[in-house]
Order: structure tokens, then C-alpha cells, then sequence
């Protein structure tokens, strides 16, 4: 489903050159995934290229057998609006939308009517468990609570993959473990693709398949 | 629909940031559309005072240009005058008809002697149009004007009524006997005793100082003028369709000039350019100010939501759309802007007028008036669609700015 072949992307940092050199991964449909490493190991980097933040320097990014690191900017943003959902470490839920509105976000952006867009979203929030807190503005939840509202986000579009960034970095432990267990739940319900950065052990340690990163190099094959 | 809504959830949520770029936007809109009405209350006064002055909507005069001199005399006139006006009269677009003569010459009072420039009207006719009965009374209040009244309708009554400064310069005042001199149409001197019966003040410090009044007769008499009209003042009954009586008239008096009023009014023109040019560079530097400090508050704006917008842009927002959503911005602090300076124009406009402020003489009259701002819709719809634009444009550059961020790095921003 997602394939990075040999992906390179460098840049410098304090005079030294960092980033990821020459990794292959590949992961398939409703497959948690995880890359692991220590800071600095180009976690994120990689995380960037396969979400076609950041285009590679070297290599290619295959979406279902498809080349898409290349594409054009336009193209690549209409991938990631309708195939791709993201997770962020620091939620970055929009602070002026409710839970329910930051859910049908990417849904009304695709172009989707309100209500449908209402719908899907509420359907999102209820498999988070969240139903009952879609009208709090972010600064009204707890941060468990915003990670599940941005993963009702990122899952609302049905995208076939999900990029998470650290997810459960800002969470105590009695949040960050049920926040992966519903990650694994729902790659094997709905058959969505996980690919989830994390140094967090709880997290690698519900991984179906895990990528470990050391200076940038795929240190172990998965 | 989303952009829209979630620039306006923006705005909101930097509310006091957001009054004081509003409060920006108000005070623009109320300098540029209290000035608007201030320059239409100027502009109608001048125009009242050149159409009531004399000038009437159209003017009928001799065929082609008159110099100085020509303008001043017969030499050049509308021979038959009397009977062009008097056809006139029977058109239903006309509602009055007011022959002249304008003639100069020297007004005598024993040892002194003073060149006038000397306008004969019709007694009855013109204190139904024209503003001359308020020319006398407030000449009534200069020295010597105690007891002025208008011209005798008498065609025998030899009077005339004196500009203030003329009066002054002779030492005449009511019921003084004075004596015209000026050249009869066929070139001869000619001189005629008159009685002051009036003095008038119309305004201007200069034509106070030169003109005087006569009945048609009086001239006729002078200038052994017979038929004989300078000009005719057509008042119309519908002035707004002026231009358009213009071309209708003309092609029925041929051989004659057939002018609007605007055309001859050179004062009213003057003035109207000045005004236009002085409020014009002020509303320049007012949509600057508005521009700058509405560009800063977006620029502001966009800094604090650098990681936002690389989140909206890693979910797949064009960076089009993010131009989109700074201009959405933009349009609704227009919006507001124009709708809150409306209303603090619309208050404060009453309560300017009801204070009655006496304005200060403009320059070369001789008398204040009273300020009175003129509600001017037109006005407040370019001033509005003048500041939206002026928005849209200031959201501009932090919307280019916003578009251009790299995702990878915005997600970074902290």
C-alpha cells in the first residue's frame, strides 16, 4: 500500500549533515506500523517524505504502486486531503472550531456537503468515543481528548493511510496506551495503514510491524 | 463556505486586536465620508448660488466666444431678445425665462466717479428665480442700507440697487440720486439719473466693489438697447435633465449658444477642483494609513498561526486557499469596518448638524455659513468599496506569505 524505496533526504544541522539516507520500507493495507529510533534519528524526516510533506532528495514514494513523490504541489496536496491523515504530537486541532467542526474540516475542504460532512464526522467522533464532547472547543478537552479528536480527523476522509508524529509524546501513560489500542483497533477494522514515528515503547510494543531508524539508516530489516 | 467561516472565527478570536484594526477602518471610513458630505454641501451651495445667482440652468447667448469687453456690452447680443425669450416661455420643459443686459460704464455722485459693471434684469421676473431679494437684504445690513428694497416694477422708475463696496466707495446709500454713464449700442455716450433704492451684498468681496442692479428699462433706456438682450437665463423645471435640454434647446435657436450653467460658472469650477484635489491626496493618505496598519494586523496574525496553517496545508489546503482565507479575512473587517463607520457617520453627522456650527467665510466672500453635512449614499458606497479594496489588499502580502510556507518547517514553527 505505501512503499518508500531508498529514500534519501539530507540536511544540515549544526554544520553536520542529517536526515534519512537510503531507507526502504513498505506497509501494508490495515497495518499498524511503527518507526522507532531516538531523537534525531530521522524519525520524522521520514514521517514528512512518506505524508508527502517533504519531497525526497533521492528515491520514491509509491502509493498503491503508484510514484507520488514527484508530482506536482497541487497534486500532492489533493493526496494528502483525500488518501492520507495526519496525527500530530501537539494535536494542532484548529482552537477556533469545535471537536465536531475540526472533524468535518478535511471533509468540507474535499467539497462535501455539511450534512454529509456532519455526519461522517459524527460517526468519527463516536468511534473515538468522543460523541458526547463534539461541541468543546479544543481548549475545553484534555489532551487524551484532542489526540482522539485529531485521530476522528485524520480518519473521518477514510484516507487509506494515517501518519502519526510522536501521537502519544504529549500523553501520560494511562492515556497514550488506549490511545494506540484504538489506533491497532481501527487499522483492523477498516483496513487504513498506520505509520506512526515513535520512541514511545508502549507504542512499538503494539506494533504490527516495526522500522527502527539509527542516524538516519534503517538499522534493523522489519 | 469553510474558508469564510473559519476566517471569521478568526477574527474573533483576537477580539481586542481585532477592535483596534476595526477602529482603524472606522475612523477612515467616517474622515473620508463626513469630508464626502462637508464637499457635497459645498458643491450644492456653490452650484445654488451660480444657478440663483443669475447663471439659471442654461444660458442663451450670441454665437460664438465673447471676450471680456463683448461680454460687458451690446456690441455683440441677442437682437430680438425680448421675443426669443417670450417664445421660450411657451416650451413645457421651461418654467421661466429671464432676459439681461450686462452693460458697464461710470457711476457718478457729484466729484466721484466709479466704472460699475452694471446688470439690467426684469423687476418681476427675477425675484421668482433668482436669490437677488436675498442679495438685498443682506446688503440691508451694510452701511447706508438701512430701508433697501428690490427695483420698482414701474417701467418708468428710474432706480438702482448697489453692490455694498460700490455704494461705500461713493459715499451713496439709500435714496441717494446718482448718475450712469455708459455707451449706447450704436457707440454714443449716453448718461441717466437714477435713485438708490438698495444695496446688496452677493457674497464676493469683488463684485460688491463693481456691480449694480438696474430694471430692463433703465438699461433699455441708457443703452437705447430697444429689443436688444445680452443673454437669457432659462430656468428649467427639472434641472436634472439639464444636458439634455441643452441639445433639445439648441437645435431650436440657431445662431445662438445655448451653455449649462456648470459651463460658465468658472468659480464653482475652481473651487470644485481644489476641493476635489485638497480631499482627494487626504483620502490617498487616509487608505494608505488603513492599508498599513490593517496589513501589519494580518502579518500579525499569520505569525501566530504559523504551525495552524502548516497543519491545514499537511491535510491538504491549496496554498490558494490559504490566499483565500487571509482574504476572507480581509473582507469581513471591510465588512464591519464599513458597516460600523456607516453608523458612526450617519450619528455623528446628526450631531455635527445639530450644533449649528457657523463655518468661517471661504476665501474672497464676504460671509460664514452654516455647516451642514449632506447625507450622500454615493459617497458612502465609493468610500466603502474604496476601503474593501483597500483590505483585500493588505490581506494580500501576509496571504502570499501564509501560501509560500514550507509545511515541514511551519510544522516546526513554535
Amino acid at each position: 500500500m505505501l512503499e518508500l524505496r531508498d529514500i534519501t533526504r539530507a540536511y544540515e544541522l549544526g554544520g553536520e549533515r542529517a536526515g534519512v539516507f537510503g531507507v526502504s520500507i513498505e506497509v501494508p493495507k490495515g497495518c499498524l506500523a511503527v518507526i522507532a529510533g531516538p531523537s534525531g534519528s530521522g524519525k520524522t524526516t521520514l514521517l514528512q517524505v512518506a505524508g508527502l510533506l517533504d519531497p525526497p532528495d533521492e528515491g520514491e514514494v509509491r502509493l498503491h504502486g503508484e510514484p507520488v513523490s514527484r508530482l506536482p504541489e497541487r497534486a500532492r496536496c489533493d493526496l494528502r486531503l483525500r488518501r492520507l491523515g495526519f496525527v500530530f504530537q501537539a494535536f494542532n486541532l484548529v482552537p477556533v472550531l469545535s471537536a465536531l467542526e475540526n472533524t468535518m474540516l478535511p471533509l468540507q475542504l474535499q467539497g462535501l456537503a455539511e450534512p454529509e460532512a456532519r455526519r461522517r464526522a459524527e460517526a468519527a467522533l463516536d468511534r473515538v468515543g468522543l460523541a458526547d464532547r463534539r461541541h468543546h472547543r479544543p481548549g475545553q478537552l484534555s489532551g487524551g481528548q484532542q489526540q482522539r479528536v485529531a485521530i476522528a480527523r485524520a480518519l473521518a476522509p477514510d484516507p487509506l493511510l494515517v501518519l502519526a508524529d510522536e501521537p502519544t509524546a504529549s500523553l501520560d501513560h494511562a492515556h497514550g496506551g488506549p490511545l494506540m489500542d484504538l489506533m491497532a483497533d481501527l487499522a483492523r477494522e477498516r483496513g487504513t495503514a498506520f505509520l506512526v514515528a515513535s520512541h514511545d515503547p508502549a507504542v512499538i510494543a503494539r506494533a504490527d510491524r516495526v522500522f527502527r531508524l539509527a542516524d538516519g539508516r534503517l538499522a534493523e530489516a522489519p | 463556505m469553510i474558508l469564510a467561516r473559519l476566517a471569521l472565527r478568526n477574527l474573533l478570536r483576537q477580539r481586542r486586536r481585532t477592535a483596534l484594526t476595526l477602529m482603524v477602518v472606522v475612523a477612515g471610513f467616517l474622515a473620508l465620508s463626513l469630508a464626502g458630505g462637508f464637499m457635497a454641501q459645498t458643491f450644492q451651495g456653490l452650484s445654488d448660488a451660480a444657478i440663483r445667482g443669475g447663471l439659471g440652468h442654461l444660458q442663451v447667448l450670441p454665437a460664438g466666444n465673447l471676450d471680456g469687453d463683448e461680454a460687458q456690452s451690446l456690441e455683440r447680443s441677442l437682437p430680438d431678445g425680448e421675443s426669443l425669450a417670450a417664445r421660450l416661455r411657451q416650451d413645457p420643459a421651461v418654467a421661466e425665462v429671464l432676459p439681461r443686459i450686462q452693460f458697464m460704464g461710470l457711476l457718478s455722485s457729484g466729484p466721484r466717479s466709479v466704472a460699475f459693471l452694471g446688470t439690467a434684469v426684469d423687476p418681476v421676473r427675477e425675484p421668482r428665480f433668482m436669490a437677488c431679494l436675498d442679495a438685498v437684504k443682506n446688503g440691508a445690513t451694510a452701511p447706508g442700507g438701512a430701508g433697501s428694497h428690490w427695483l420698482s416694477t414701474d417701467a418708468s422708475a428710474r432706480e438702482v440697487i448697489l453692490g455694498a463696496g460700490l455704494a461705500r466707495s461713493l459715499g451713496a446709500s439709500v435714496g441717494s440720486s446718482l448718475t450712469l454713464m455708459s455707451t449706447t449700442k450704436d457707440g454714443a455716450l449716453n448718461a441717466l439719473d437714477v435713485e438708490v433704492v438698495g444695496l446688496q451684498d452677493l457674497g464676493l468681496k469683488e463684485l460688491n466693489d463693481r456691480v449694480l442692479t438696474v430694471s430692463l428699462a433703465t438699461a433699455s433706456q441708457l443703452l437705447d438697447a430697444g429689443p436688444a438682450r445680452s443673454r437669457l437665463s432659462i430656468v428649467l423645471r427639472h434641472p436634472g435633465d439639464t444636458a439634455r435640454e441643452q441639445a433639445r434647446l439648441q437645435a431650436l435657436l440657431p445662431g445662438t449658444a445655448l451653455k449649462p450653467w456648470f459651463e460658465l460658472a468658472s468659480f464653482y469650477r475652481q473651487v470644485k477642483l481644489l476641493y476635489v484635489a485638497i480631499f482627494g491626496f487626504m483620502g490617498l493618505v487616509l487608505f494608505l494609513v488603513v492599508l498599513l496598519a490593517t496589513a501589519n494586523t494580518l502579518l500579525m496574525s499569520v505569525m501566530e498561526r504559523i504551525r495552524e496553517f502548516g497543519v491545514l496545508r499537511a491535510m491538504g489546503l491549496q496554498p490558494g486557499q490559504l490566499l483565500s482565507l487571509l482574504q476572507w479575512e480581509g473582507a469581513f473587517l471591510g465588512l464591519m469596518g464599513s458597516a460600523l463607520g456607516l453608523t458612526a457617520t450617519l450619528l455623528l453627522r446628526a450631531g455635527l448638524n445639530a450644533l449649528h456650527l457657523q463655518m468661517p467665510a471661504p476665501p474672497g466672500t464676504s460671509h460664514g455659513y452654516e455647516l451642514d453635512i449632506h447625507f450622500v449614499p454615493l459617497v458612502y458606497l465609493a468610500v466603502a468599496l474604496g476601503l474593501q479594496a483597500t483590505l483585500q489588499v493588505s490581506a494580500l502580502f501576509p496571504g502570499l506569505k501564509a501560501a509560500r510556507l514550507r509545511i515541514v518547517e511551519a510544522l516546526r514553527h513554535v
